[in-house]
């Protein structure tokens, strides 16, 4: 344990140098001025969107039914063997 | 000829506010490389109000009513000094200071700020709000990193450190665009000639200054003023497109920073449909936030085009996303390692890490499908198996987690890990603990919205 | 006007911004214009312009052995970890050979601490930085920061959490066997927090941990106080740490008082009253004395404001300033006094920032923790983006990570490990919302388990101290059936209805904090 109050004094040490890293929004994470006021809807993303049927897959499902279940299932029971052996 | 009066001459005969508005845009053109100069070396300091009175009602023979004209005069004489100062970046000489070219900024909006309470400025010239306003924070904000890159001297205080002073000038800048936010939601005139076509222009200038120096607090104060005159105000929908992107994106942020990912998804997928399809950098901000929110809320993933059109999300939500869907707990947690920094840094850290327990249930869903149907009856559709002992979760956790022969798995937390899908509605069933099984429900919906 | 057509829409269209986006074919997203030429103008001024380097004729014209020590200190100063950017090595050579040179004149090379004292580069930074404001524009929520730490001052010396933690323990002690820690905390001597730390009892309890890592525990919290104690008074570093004190900005003071009470300053402050360094260090320990055998709340509290203002007015930031904002916030959060604490906090991240000793990563993880327990999220994400790669391997800050992390993923299993594991004195902020968080745990077990759990399961899950504590604080937020003794044991009995009762005094605990969160 007093080996780990080192540790920590050590390690606050070497952070010195880094320790003010800013850690600011970066200009570059600014939303931009728009150079038009305006725009007509066909330039708007939801336009372009929608003429390339864009818009339909903006997002998908999470789950992922094509990774081989029977591999999975394979695994599975070989991992429950092995805990039971080792009971 | 000099340019800028031709400028607002024109502006003026037209009664067109963006023309005007380019006047005062303090910076030189490809058209014209000494725009700044040649409007600077056209008068002195003494005479310049007689020379503009001149210029503008005897050589451009404008017409004015002489109190809007005067107002004219100061506006622009301010602005005269202020190209004087900025001029002084271009000369050898150490005297320029973007400190002076705040100040003398900040005066031409108080000056414009005037001019429109006290001298009859009409709507028509909104645009002059809009750079002076954008100007004024851009200066305040290079004052000050000017004064920080200054040693800047001690006051005595009430404690070692505040950053007190820090951001002086966009603090300022602050309150000077909130008078002008004020100028325009305040105005009685009737809605086709009311300032209050403004308002969220100056709401997004605001907004932006305040995340600027980290106030992002006092962008509710806005919120709450333009809800309380939402129904003076004409619809958002019937303002130009990049006012209402702006707008939503913030609003929709300010949400997100207060982990409220319904109402943050909402504004920025209002501002995502209406962004112009060319504004790629906005658009990746847009994403940035909505795509964790959309995340949170609906369980999905953007797809794999949505992320194609920029390596820069590409790099950010990829990986992740892999890995949520493999269930992939392992992978997961060294994606999250991995992009920490960057993630902390854009404030999405939080909602990603949510997306753990979307990797936990694919995973346990594949449990689940691992286990096979029971026998059926008299012919009836097969019943996926519904009692599932804990110990098989546990043994997927061990796989998934990269969990090698001597960690040993806490059955009580992988308890803990099915109590709260189940508590969360990402699972259906419960958990019988005496017997060491899970029983979950029938019917499909072990796992909502999942088709099993 | 023409109908209903915004003015804008129509005055848009006489002008000539028409089409700057390209109509159809994508090229170029072409940027605002006005900035093009703006960034042409110089960018500001280099802070510090360097010096020439000075002829090495100083060093020498004297010749003199140095002592190891001082070797070593040289050595370290060109060690490539212990470079600090913004500092160049031209700057840190010069100040380097003044340091040197200085000691050797006066006759101080075997005086000085050369293992403590800070190196050339640090001194040049911090004479860079004379004000301790934090690096550039800083993060999101500074200006909360500020603010908080500003508005806290009217919570003065906390009559609500007093009330909160004494009432607590009445109740709670007098009804069931509660344990000594807690009860000792009442007394709150110092040198009881120094024996018997929330840690060390619990862990006693808790059969799966080693005792040993307890011991070790309180050995690491003994050995943090002497520290705390032993370096200053004698100590030559902290006194060589401290800035040479400019000619004309800050005060500089003749009072040789140890005491002093708190006075808000609303003009230039009189030397008269205001102690120097070395009264100072003499005061500081004083308090500590006092506290120890007084432990008088608002009165150490008073003296340490009027100390750290004393310090402020002076200008003195080194190893002591760091130290006593590390005191009076530990003794803040011992107390409970989360505004002064907080307030302490502040002031403690700019000066970490500074480099100046002291404990940053245990005041780190604090911070950390203590978000949690106000649920600010905004304050949350700076408080992460602070850590250096460095911080989060150390015990406390990678602690309070993981019990944030437990947390943001409700694994509650997890959390009440950590919480049985606290270092130093995070256990006072834990304690803080544990209880917030177990309804929150209650809440998902009875959704999620069916019929029952045994009471024993609870006890163990959610840190309690004995099956009677978690009987006691499940009747205190739900009904008495919902307790049944079955087969010799008692369970709770799970379901959606002592779900919903838990979901409610869940929220209502969440709630309160929130008001409480926004000091």
């Amino acid at each position: 344990m007093s080996n780990t109050q080192s540790e920590d004094k050590k390690a606050e040490a070497s952070q010195q140098p880094q320790q003010q890293k800013p850690t600011v929004l970066e200009e570059d994470d600014e939303f931009e001025d728009f150079p038009v006021d305006d725009w007509p809807e066909n330039e708007t993303e939801q336009a372009s969107g929608s003429t390339n049927g864009n818009n339909v897959h903006l997002w998908e499902e999470s789950w992922d039914d094509d990774d081989a279940a029977e591999d999975f299932s394979k695994q599975l029971k070989e991992e429950l063997k092995k805990v039971e052996a080792s009971h | 000829m000099i340019s800028i009066l031709e400028e607002l001459a024109e502006g003026q005969r037209q009664l067109s506010g963006p023309l005007v508005a380019a006047a005062l845009t303090p910076v030189d053109t490809s058209e014209d490389p000494n725009r700044l100069q040649s409007f600077y070396n056209f008068s002195n300091a003494a005479q310049i109000s007689t020379s503009l009175r001149h210029y503008l009602t005897q050589t451009c023979r404008l017409k004015i009513p002489k109190q809007e004209l005067n107002a004219w005069i100061d506006l622009f004489s301010a602005y005269w000094k202020v190209v004087g100062e900025l001029l002084k970046f271009g000369e050898s000489s150490t005297r320029a200071s973007w400190v002076q070219v705040f100040d003398n900024w900040r005066d031409l909006a108080n000056v414009l700020i005037r001019a429109y309470t006290n001298f009859g400025f009409e709507n028509w010239t909104i645009s002059c709000l809009y750079v002076v306003g954008k100007y004024l924070r851009l200066f305040a904000s290079k004052a000050d990193a000017e004064t920080s890159a200054q040693s800047s001297d001690a006051f005595y205080q009430e404690d070692a450190t505040t950053d007190f002073g820090k951001n002086a000038k966009t603090e300022e800048a602050a309150r000077v665009l909130n008078r002008m936010f004020t100028l325009c939601l305040n105005d009685r005139a009737p809605l086709e000639a009311s300032r209050k076509w403004g308002v969220y222009y100056m709401t997004n200038l605001l907004f932006k200054t305040y995340f600027q120096i980290n106030a992002v607090g006092l962008s509710k104060n806005l919120l709450r003023a333009l809800s309380a005159q939402a129904k003076e105000l004409p619809d958002l929908e019937d303002f130009p497109k990049s006012h209402i992107v702006t707008f939503k994106y913030f609003v929709g942020v300010i949400y997100f920073l207060d982990e409220n990912y319904g109402e943050a998804e909402e504004h920025l997928a209002y501002a995502w449909k209406l962004c112009h399809r060319n504004a790629t950098k906005n658009k990746e901000l847009i994403l940035t936030y909505l795509v964790p929110c959309h995340l949170v809320n609906t369980h999905t993933l953007p797809s794999k085009k949505l992320l194609s059109h920029s390596p820069r999300l590409e790099t950010l939500f990829r990986s992740l996303c892999d890995c949520i869907r493999k269930g992939d707990l392992h992978g997961f947690d060294t994606a999250m390692t991995a992009g920490e920094e960057e993630f902390v840094r854009r404030r999405i850290y939080l909602p990603l890490e949510r997306g753990r327990d979307i990797a936990l249930r694919n995973l346990f869903r594949k449990v689940f499908i691992a286990g096979g149907f029971e026998e059926s009856k008299d012919g009836q559709p097969p019943i996926r198996r519904t009692r599932i002992p804990v110990a098989e979760f546990a043994a997927a956790l061990r796989i998934r987690t990269h969990a090698d022969s001597r960690t040993r798995i806490d059955i009580d937390e992988v308890e803990c890990l099915l109590s709260n899908l189940i508590y969360k509605g990402l699972m259906k069933g419960y958990i019988a603990r005496e017997r060491g099984m899970i029983v979950l429900s029938k019917g499909g919906t072990a796992f909502p919205g999942t088709g099993v | 006007m023409s109908s209903g057509l915004p003015p804008w829409r129509a005055s848009a269209s006489a002008t000539t911004t028409a089409s700057v986006y390209p109509s159809h074919a994508t090229p170029a997203y072409i940027p605002v214009q006005a900035r093009r030429s703006l960034t042409t103008p110089s960018k500001p001024t280099p802070a510090v312009s360097i010096q020439p380097a000075p002829a090495d004729a100083d060093s020498a014209r004297k010749r003199v052995e140095f002592p190891p020590a001082v070797r070593s200190y040289v050595q370290r100063c060109f060690e490539p970890e212990h470079q600090i950017p913004g500092v160049t090595r031209q700057e840190m050579e010069t100040k380097l050979k003044s340091v040197i040179t200085e000691a050797a004149q006066s006759d101080s090379l075997y005086k000085i601490d050369w293992a403590t004292l800070p190196l050339p580069q640090v001194m040049v930074q911090n004479d860079k930085t004379r004000i301790l404001a934090n690096p550039e524009a800083s993060t999101w929520g500074s200006l909360y920061m500020a603010a908080t730490a500003s508005s806290a001052q009217t919570y003065k010396h906390d009559e609500s959490s007093k009330k909160r933690k004494s009432a607590e323990y009445q109740t709670d002690s007098s009804s069931n066997g509660f344990p000594p820690w807690r009860q000792t905390n009442k007394q709150n001597a110092f040198e009881d927090r120094i024996t018997y730390s929330p840690t060390d009892k619990r862990q006693r309890i808790d059969f799966k941990n080693p005792t040993s890592k307890s011991k070790a525990n309180l050995e690491m919290r003994k050995k943090r106080f002497e520290d705390t104690r032993g370096s200053y008074g004698s100590s030559p570093s902290s006194r060589a740490a401290s800035p040479s004190p400019t000619p004309t900005g800050p005060v500089v003071g003749r009072c040789q008082e140890l005491e002093k009470n708190y006075f808000r300053l609303t003009s230039a402050p009189n030397p008269d009253t205001v102690r120097p360094l070395p009264v100072l260090m003499k005061t500081l320990d004083l308090l500590k004395k006092k506290w120890k055998s007084d432990n008088n709340y608002t009165y150490i509290c008073d003296q340490f404001k009027s100390l750290r203002q004393d310090l402020t007015v002076q200008h003195i930031r080194n190893e002591f300033t760091v130290i006593v904002y590390e005191i009076h916030a530990r003794i803040a959060l011992e107390k409970g006094d989360l505004g002064e604490y907080n307030q302490c906090q502040t002031q403690l991240r700019a000066l970490y920032a500074q480099q100046l000793g002291g404990h940053p990563t245990e005041f780190k993880a604090y911070r950390i923790l203590y978000f949690i327990h106000t649920r600010n999220w905004t304050a949350m994400n700076d408080a992460l983006a602070d850590l250096t790669p460095a911080d989060k391997q150390t015990h406390a800050v990678k602690h309070a990570l993981d019990v944030r992390s437990a947390l943001a993923l409700g694994n509650y299993h997890r959390f009440f490990q950590l919480y049985l594991d606290t270092p130093n004195m995070g256990a006072y902020l834990m304690d803080m919302f544990v209880d917030r968080e177990r309804l929150s745990a209650l809440a998902v077990i009875c959704k999620a388990y069916k019929p029952d759990v045994k009471i024993r399961f609870i006890t163990e899950e959610l840190g309690f101290e004995s099956d009677e504590q978690s009987a006691r604080f499940i009747l205190d937020h739900s009904a008495e059936h919902f307790l049944q003794e079955k087969d010799g044991v008692v369970k709770l009995l799970t379901g959606g209805k002592a779900a919903q009762l838990f979901e409610l005094s869940k929220n209502e605990a969440h709630r309160v904090v929130d008001i409480k969160g926004q000091i």
